[in-house]
């Protein structure tokens, strides 16, 4: 009897040491696991999505290797509504290994701007909800999840046209020149083109004008859409309408009046 | 009278013989009692390294989890003193009563404190979760497996015990 008793005495010393032993330097191995993410990159695909890549560095300094790592992310308007979520799953991170994962977001420019043109022209902030999970040691499932926000800047921040200048070019027709400026604050360049229709109080079309856009990412823009119309059909005061049109989206009317 | 003083005589030997004996006995027990406290503290003081050791993995996390030091030091100080009165009564039953206070002791605080072994912990707005069932129940079997050799060791007492009478 007492060697039997000795024997499990023996055994549940020996497991609770490989016990102790084994969550204590899984617990450790989290200080020399190493997360970062990159800036993120923004890329149009041909089907008209916009698609935010973050690379994510992936460093695992621990003694174990890590199983299931998934980051999941949730993005939403300020009024709650989703717009995008993406899901980035590496299914094994080996002991000592440096991986470069991108975690995606694909969202519709379309749809985005549907719910508000608000984000167009305004700059803003989005409310991101991140989740986090791997398996420490490939066995203790660990959660991290956070929200936070990320500022958007609007890539026609502070559109607006310019007081329009009336020239004569002969004795039945007028240059117009009307100036445009807005601001790029978006991740992106802005290249595209700018449609201007001009109305008169009638409601009749009297003129038009395209230009083209070229605006780098944080750039101020400014030029001017010049026209032709014919003087009789210019009245004191009317509108203008633009279009904007760029790889990624198409926008428009927009109405400015004149007069 | 002769008889009388003889009878005295003889009665005082044997009156100072058990004296001799009793001291002997205390001082043999005072030895084996200071020899077990010796023996308790080595252990302790032991044991106590090996918290410390182990703790150093730990001590990242203090400062993310408020009351963790105190958590892991109260198992440690209250886990130490029952083994320390195990080893004082030793080759007693009381040594079965403090094994078994302990293996039920070592299962319920890791309930308590890991209460359903799912840890949450909210730090600078980022929320941590930590799912800790394997560890809970490999430790619950393990102190279950401490608690049968505590019980095999009252058994095993009780028996020898028993056996004692016929022996003589």
């Amino acid at each position: 009897m007492d060697v039997s008793i000795r024997m499990v005495g023996l055994a549940s010393t020996f497991f609770w040491i490989l016990l102790v032993a084994f969550f204590a330097s899984a617990a450790y191995s989290v200080k020399d696991l190493r997360l970062n993410f990159e800036k993120p990159q923004l890329r149009l695909t041909q089907e008209g999505y916009a698609v935010l890549s973050i690379p994510i560095n992936i460093e695992n300094g621990g003694f174990y290797n890590l199983g299931e790592f998934n980051l999941t992310t949730k993005v939403a308007d300020l009024n709650g509504t989703k717009i995008t979520e993406g899901s980035t799953l590496i299914p094994l991170i080996k002991k000592g290994a440096k991986i470069v994962a991108f975690h995606n977001l694909t969202f519709s420019v379309d749809v985005l701007l549907e719910k508000g043109s608000h984000y167009l022209f305004n700059d803003s902030s989005f409310a991101v909800a991140a989740l986090i999970s791997v398996k420490l040691a490939e066995v203790i499932p660990v959660q991290v999840s956070s929200n936070f926000s990320v500022a958007w800047g609007a890539p026609f921040y502070n559109f607006h046209l310019g007081r329009p200048t009336f020239e004569p070019l002969n004795f039945t027709h007028l240059r117009i020149a009307v100036p445009i400026s807005f601001e790029n604050h978006a991740p992106i360049d802005v290249n595209g083109e700018i449609s201007l229709y001009m109305y008169n109080s009638e409601g009749k079309l009297v003129g038009q004008g395209e230009s083209a856009i070229v605006a780098p990412q944080g750039a101020l823009y400014t030029s001017s859409i010049v026209f032709y119309v014919q003087m009789l059909e210019i009245t004191e005061e009317g509108f203008f309408e633009v279009y904007l049109s760029t790889p990624f989206l198409s926008y428009g009317p927009l109405v400015f009046p004149y007069g | 009278m002769k008889f009388t003083f003889q009878h005295r005589f003889f009665r005082m030997g044997r009156w100072c013989f058990l004296m001799v004996e009793e001291d002997k006995n205390t001082r043999s027990l005072a030895r084996e009692l200071a020899f077990k406290a010796v023996k308790a503290l080595l252990k302790s003081f032991v044991f106590y390294m090996l918290y410390l050791f182990v703790w150093s993995f730990f001590a990242q996390f203090e400062s993310y989890v408020p009351g963790l030091r105190q958590t892991a030091e109260n198992f440690v100080v209250v886990y130490l003193s029952l083994g320390v009165f195990g080893d004082i009564f030793s080759d007693t039953v009381f040594q079965c009563l403090f094994n078994v206070a302990r293996a039920l002791f070592v299962m319920g605080y890791l309930i308590l404190s890991v209460k359903n072994g799912v840890f949450n912990l909210t730090y600078m707005g980022v929320a941590l979760t930590v799912d800790l069932r394997f560890f809970l129940m490999a430790a619950v079997l393990l102190s279950l497996l401490g608690l049968a050799k505590a019980m095999l060791q009252a058994i095993n007492y009780v028996n020898e015990k028993a056996e004692l009478p016929f022996n003589l």
